[in-house]
């Protein structure tokens, strides 16, 4: 019968055991100088008690596996009660590390939501300064050229008076009055300041640094397709119907993406899955029209009624700034926004944008574009 | 911290001094299979282990395991809940062998290898002792690497 020496199974533990102590000694030091670095940090502090429960560990471990050793092989029945005790701790400190493990798993997911929403509102308050200064470079670009307006205006009317009289002077004065010749330069240099005039009126008007030739079903498509992954991840089917002829109109195309973004991603966070947002593009006379409409659950009438309000929000942790911002983009287009919501059936917004910067159209003349039925599928 | 350990080490001393017999049973006959106290080790083992995996999944959803130190300590957590399952096994193989033939005396003790399960006794044993160094050098090398490197500053 083959027999194999115990010696070695005792010299492995108890030197493995005392191995174990020191190394679980030097990895409490280590975790204490995490601790020490950033005391607020939850993993340094979870890494901390977990050395310490390893530490607790490496002693009754010791203890208790030496004392069984010793009470079946050396036959020193006495040592039970403490093999007992201890070793009744070392099934303790289990459950100990395993609990601390566990609780940690709880500890990382609220750190990585709290981490994730950090970075959320960063991105949208950087987002939200961004289209901030946009705003108000425009907003003074359009004070600037109504003052420029007003002005022109304002020097037209006596240079008009100025031009008439000089001409009358210079029918009722003879060939060769001297004075004939000053009321021709005073009418030539009336009219020069009246075409100078009429120059600086057709700039103010232009507004060339925010605006631009644009086609509406073009800038549809490239914010479309920057959201898509966001509805795909909620496999929420996009029906994108674009106008068939070019919706060209004098836009600002990247506060539109900002306001369109916006939009549809209202739509996705109010859709369940499997849901469907529709965009639609189409030409309504002389406007531009965008329609954005979800199957969400919608919102009650006296929601919608606040809708545009400043800081009035459902969303926790939302700004209540978002529909406020895609209002005045609108506004700023000389456009109308107008938003229809039945709950459990979702929500139509539609913008008519002018092709040309016409006088703004009453809000009462437009109903929204379509009610909020359940979009055709793709 | 250590006001912390002074808190806790005399409420546990308390809580079990209190407790009713039938609680305390992992302190009775822990090591003799079949007891209460027996299921409960056993259990704790498996626990353990469970732990272990769950905190090795934790940091690879967490994407920790780009730095060094997180590494190492997933090494470290892999091999203890390896050890957990052979602790299992060589707990219920120690406890249920009956009547071990050892033969000599002192240093000198021999074990008579009978049967598989007396093999597995002492296999698992060598296991017991050898597997739980590299486990906590591990574990001492990833908190070392993480004071050290800027992995250390994840949640900065």
């Amino acid at each position: 019968m083959i027999s194999l020496p115990l010696a070695p199974l005792w010299i492995l533990e108890y030197l493995g055991s005392l191995l174990v102590l020191i190394l679980n000694i030097l990895s409490l030091r280590l975790s204490q100088r995490l601790v020490a670095k950033d005391p607020e940090n939850a993993l340094w502090l979870f890494l901390n008690w977990l050395a310490i429960a390893f530490l607790i560990f490496a002693v009754t471990h010791m203890a208790s596996h030496t004392m069984h050793d010793l009470i079946t092989y050396w036959n020193l029945p006495n040592l039970a009660l403490a093999q007992r005790i201890f070793g009744g701790f070392d099934t303790v400190i289990y459950v100990a590390i395993a609990a601390i493990t566990l609780f940690f798993h709880r500890i990382q997911r609220l750190y990585l939501r709290m981490e994730t929403d950090h970075h959320h509102l960063e991105e949208t308050s950087h987002e939200i300064l961004a289209l901030n200064r946009e705003m108000e470079a425009l907003v003074m670009e359009r004070t600037m050229s109504e003052m420029a307006l007003g002005m022109a205006h304002g020097i037209r009317n006596p240079l008009h008076v100025i031009g008439g009289f000089s001409h009358r002077l210079m029918r009722k004065t003879d060939e060769d009055d001297p004075s004939r010749a000053w009321a021709t330069a005073i009418a030539e240099e009336a009219r020069r300041i009246e075409q100078m005039v009429e120059r600086f009126e057709n700039l103010a008007l232009r507004k060339t640094a925010f605006f631009a030739q644009e086609d509406l079903n073009v800038i549809v498509r490239s914010t479309l397709d920057l959201l898509l992954p966001e509805l795909r991840a909620k496999s929420i089917t996009l029906v994108s119907e674009p106008c068939p002829e070019p919706l060209v109109g004098r836009f600002n195309k990247h506060l539109l993406k900002v306001a369109l973004a916006h939009l549809v991603r209202n739509a996705v966070e109010a859709t369940r899955r499997g849901g469907t947002v529709l965009v639609r593009t189409a030409r309504e006379q002389q406007f531009a029209v965008l329609v954005i409409q979800d199957t969400g659950r919608g919102m009650p009438q006296e929601v919608v009624e606040k809708v545009f309000v400043p800081f009035y929000t459902t969303k926790i942790g939302g700004t209540g700034l978002g529909m406020v911002f895609v209002r005045q983009i609108v506004d700023e287009h000389r456009g109308v926004i107008t938003l229809e919501s039945k709950v459990g059936r979702g929500t139509t917004v539609t913008i008519r944008l002018p092709h040309r910067f016409t006088d703004r159209p009453e809000l009462d003349e437009f109903p929204p574009a379509a009610p909020p039925e359940a979009p055709a599928a793709p | 911290m250590r006001r912390r350990i002074f808190q806790i080490c005399p409420a546990v001393f308390i809580l079990v001094l209190l407790s009713p017999r039938y609680v305390l049973a992992q302190w009775v006959t822990w090591y003799q299979f079949g007891t209460e106290g027996s299921y409960v080790h056993e259990t704790a083992h498996v626990l353990l282990c469970l732990s272990m995996l769950s905190f090795i999944h934790e940091i690879f959803h967490a994407n920790l395991q780009k730095f060094r130190g997180f590494r190492l300590l997933v090494w470290a957590w892999a091999i203890l809940a390896f050890w957990n399952l052979d602790a299992f096994i060589g707990h219920w193989a120690d406890w249920t062998l009956k009547n071990p033939v050892i033969l000599g005396q002192g240093w000198g003790r021999r074990l008579a290898m009978d049967d598989f399960q007396t093999w597995l006794v002492y296999v698992t044993k060598i296991d017991h002792s050898v597997l739980l160094v590299p486990a906590f050098y591990l574990f001492y090398r990833g908190l070392k690497a993480l004071v050290q490197e800027p992995g250390g500053e994840f949640h900065d």
